[in-house]
């Protein structure tokens, strides 16, 4: 047949000129690492610099401190990922944490009485922990059939859950810590121990939250590296149209990334009660902020379609490690907010550069 | 119309984009209050010739003279102080604002302190719609509350705000209804009159008599004739438009198909599609042709789930399935090349994940992967098909227009699809890959598939195709099985609403 000139306006820009094939694997390897280690590397010089700047840094006590603080933190960046992976956000992270967690706490110290001798509680901590996760599971369900069945925006939808949940978590709490030291007849005056040793305890010498967060980093790794939801979250994330005329699910899909960011919030707030010993409605403020800044920080596209959870992991890190040092240094907390702020910008300021210069 | 004076003169414009030779030595001109249609087929270079007139794209030799002057390298911004002006077949009019805001945008008029003169500036509207005869519109409206002919009144009527006198419409008829065409081609009229010249691009034959003066019609690149539009009878224009190619034949000669595979009937999708009914064969390729805006798109659209349908059945090895979603399709065997190449990739992943995409819709979520298997899965597909660069970690944004559509082939074979779609498979790709394309489909149906091919471009219908059924209007309007059809006759009944409704 004879040749039809192309439609010039579908013509794709050329392929991008090869690198130097005398590239030698040194530097192969060194790119390799500065693409995808960026903030790794990050991570290591913050803690060079504390470890010379102050001697309390590598005390076994302030190390510990971090892990627990950073460990809550990673597990609510690790559910934020499988979201913005999917090109969403999650703005209600840090109310669902503060629901379950005070869902658990007044069902493990209080008695709920319904009638004058039928009554629950309070219950034992294997009863109140999976309700406590299972809270958070549905909240992210809810969210996720809001975004797909009401075709809201993610964004909105969330930062209604947000306002929504911590009022929830105010009612059931009545506004107060759990356990109070006014506790009703019937209740407990502190929280099960198992609770405690989840958020204070060690196995090992680790603690016992960067245990748990370090199970959950796996296993979610295994999940989107793996697994067929991994796969369609990337598509979905990377192009939802292409995602749907591939036959991937796109709705369902994004329900599954509200639901587990929804669990992973409800695990992240018990762990955090179980810190602090104790639960209350604002526990969770300002978290959904730091688990979105940790996951743009762990190399994350905020767009969606790239990243994955080690970096988030070490975006949990870096943000925990910069407050503690912060800290150490005598720095007020004035200008800790400053400086936090700053370095979110300037690192993603770094990542862009470097996915620039250094991509394929 | 050669008494009146001369707008525009395009002379021998040159333009080569990375393998084709998109204008050869284009010669074209412009009187005032003159009509002057451009006629070809898709990717005959009239959309080239315009971006150069508009100064979207840059001539690589050739003059353009207007009104007598010579113009030097043509910005888009400097087209427009010439009074250059376009209207193109996607409107550009930001929804959300009012017709005046629209119409006046970037330009409103100031008062002192900056303050937006709002009465003024929608007396300004309304005197430019009122120019255009239309007086129904009124400026305060939002534009996404206009209809899609209002919308394209309120685009002429911004362009020509800016002192428009070359005024090009593109197909401003695709989407309008009888009687907003009418009211289109009055418009038209009262702008003759006013002295605007108008380039009028469209794939309607029928239209050419009704508004033109003049018609140029291009093919391949190059203007094969101009003449006054009493010399511009269908036929003379038809073979114009496709040309005498020798060696034109088909492929092979009638190909033996088996048992029916697919089967569709009454097929209704509203606005779209009217009782269509059509059946595939294994082994098949079975070529569908309508001009731009047909109802070809929404028929794959429709077969694929990707869009409802009122009513129909569709039937694969005589067994009725339905298909609510794509995902139903890829499950009931259909693959489906879209005509967005892009919108189709994934393009931050590499070759393998998109290659097997349409297998994941299918499994349990925790199913788990084997990722070797896919890599190597798709480095057959890579050996097979040529992908270039052979590179597994290469994101697929970075694989050419024909590579990328390489890895679609590759993911819908891949996908054991015995059905396959290809809307314009050979869009914007260069010759080679094209072959390629061909030579790939032919083996697929040499393997028992059914293929579905819909192309607008003429040659690559007749060569492909062992049998063709011609769109229009939502509606099969002729089927070609035995006896292939001239050029002509197949661009005939794909463009004339007046005969032969069958």
């Amino acid at each position: 047949m004879t040749e039809q000139p192309i439609n010039p306006q579908a013509i794709e820009p050329t392929e991008r000129k090869e690198k130097p094939s005398q590239t030698n694997s040194m530097w192969r390897v060194v790119r390799r690492f500065l693409l995808q280690g960026g903030p790794l590397i990050a991570l290591l010089l913050l803690c060079i610099y504390l470890a010379l700047a102050t001697p309390f840094f590598l005390t076994e006590g302030n190390i510990t401190n971090v892990l627990r603080r950073g460990a809550v933190l990673a597990i609510l960046a690790i559910g934020q990922t499988f979201v913005i992976l999917s090109a969403g956000i999650d703005l209600s992270v840090g109310s669902v944490a503060a629901l379950s967690a005070s869902v658990s706490a007044v069902l493990m110290t209080q008695r709920i009485e319904i009638t004058e001798t039928l009554f629950i509680g309070p219950v034992d901590f294997w009863v109140g922990l999976p309700i406590g996760i299972g809270v958070g599971a549905l909240a992210g369900l809810i969210n996720g059939l809001i975004i797909t069945r009401g075709r809201i925006p993610d964004f909105i939808t969330t930062l209604g859950a947000l306002v929504t949940l911590q009022g929830l978590a105010l009612l059931i709490t009545d506004g107060l810590p759990v356990p109070s030291y006014s506790s009703a007849p019937g209740a407990l005056s502190s929280l099960p121990e198992q609770l405690t040793w989840l958020g204070s305890g060690a196995i090992l010498g680790i603690p016992v939250p960067a245990v748990v967060a370090l199970v959950i980093v796996i296993i979610a790794w295994y999940v989107l590296r793996y697994t067929a939801l991994g796969r369609a979250i990337y598509a979905v994330g990377g192009n939802r149209e292409a995602a749907r005329v591939s036959g991937i699910r796109v709705e369902r899909t994004k329900v599954a990334v509200y639901v587990i960011s929804g669990m992973l919030a409800g695990i992240a707030g018990i762990v955090l009660a179980g810190r602090l010993n104790s639960a209350n409605a604002l526990m969770g403020q300002g978290q959904e902020l730091d688990s979105i800044a940790a996951v743009v920080i762990g190399g994350t596209n905020l767009f969606g379609g790239e990243g994955g959870v080690f970096g988030s992991l070490i975006g949990a890190l870096i943000t925990t490690i910069l407050g503690n040092g912060l800290n150490l240094l005598n720095v007020s907390s004035f200008w800790q907010q400053v400086t936090q702020g700053l370095v979110i910008i300037l690192v993603v300021i770094f990542d862009q550069w470097r996915r620039r210069r250094f991509s394929t | 119309m050669s008494s009146e004076p001369t707008l525009l003169e395009m002379q021998q414009i040159e333009k080569r984009f990375p393998g084709v030779h998109a204008l050869k030595a284009v010669d074209f001109d412009l009187h005032a209050g003159e009509v002057h249609v451009l006629l070809g087929e898709n990717g005959a270079g009239k959309s080239t010739l315009m971006k150069v007139l508009c100064g979207t794209e840059s001539r690589d030799s050739g003059q353009i003279i207007i009104r007598g002057e010579p113009t030097d390298d043509l910005t888009p911004k400097q087209a427009q102080e010439l009074g250059i002006g376009m209207v193109f077949q996607e409107l550009s009019l930001v929804p959300a604002l009012s017709v005046a805001e629209n119409i006046l945008i970037g330009r409103l008029p100031r008062r002192s302190f900056g303050m937006i003169d709002w009465s003024q500036a929608n007396d300004i509207a309304r005197e430019n719609l009122a120019r255009l005869g239309v007086t129904h519109i009124d400026p305060h409206t939002p534009v996404r509350q206009l209809n899609v002919a209002e919308q394209q009144l309120t685009e002429i009527a911004r362009v020509l705000s800016r002192d428009c006198q070359i005024l090009l419409l593109d197909e401003p008829t695709s989407a309008l209804s009888e009687t907003e065409v009418d009211r289109l081609f009055e418009t038209i009229q009262r702008l003759r009159e006013q002295a605007v010249g108008i380039i009028y691009i469209s794939h309607r034959l029928d239209e050419v008599a009704r508004i033109g003066q003049r018609v140029t019609v291009m093919r391949d690149g190059a203007v094969v004739g101009t003449m006054p539009v009493e010399a511009a009878d269908r036929d003379t224009v038809v073979q114009l438009m496709v040309g005498h190619k020798p060696g034109e034949q088909r492929a092979d000669a009638q190909r033996r198909t088996g048992p029916s595979l697919l089967r569709i009937e009454n097929l209704t999708v509203q606005d779209h599609l009217y009782q269509l009914t059509l059946e595939l064969h294994q082994g098949e390729i079975l070529g569908i042709f309508g001009l731009m805006g047909a109802g070809q798109t929404e028929l794959a659209d429709a077969l694929f789930g990707l869009l409802p349908h009122e009513s129909g059945a569709i039937f694969i090895d005589n067994q009725p399935v339905q298909i609510d979603h794509p995902g139903d399709a890829v499950a009931a065997g259909i693959g489906y090349l879209t005509r967005d190449r892009r919108g189709s990739l994934i393009p931050v992943q590499p070759i393998a994940p998109n290659v097997t995409l349409p297998l994941i819709g299918g499994l349990p979520l925790l199913r788990s992967l084997n990722l070797r298997d896919e890599r190597s899965a798709a480095n057959k597909y890579i050996q097979d098909l040529q992908v270039r660069p052979p590179d597994l970690n290469r994101s697929v944004r970075y694989l050419s227009g024909g590579n990328q559509q390489k890895v679609l082939l590759a993911r819908w074979m891949h996908s054991g699809a015995r059905i396959l779609i290809f809307d314009e498979p050979t869009r914007g790709i260069d010759v080679g890959a094209k072959a390629e394309v061909f030579a790939l489909m032919r083996r697929l149906a040499n393997d028992g598939i059914g293929i579905i091919m819909i192309s607008s471009e003429i040659p690559e219908v007749l060569s492909m195709s062992d049998r063709i059924l011609v769109m229009r209007d939502g509606r099969f309007k002729a089927e070609y099985a035995s006896e292939k059809p001239t050029q002509a006759e197949l661009l005939h009944s794909a463009s004339y609403a007046t005969e032969q409704v069958s």
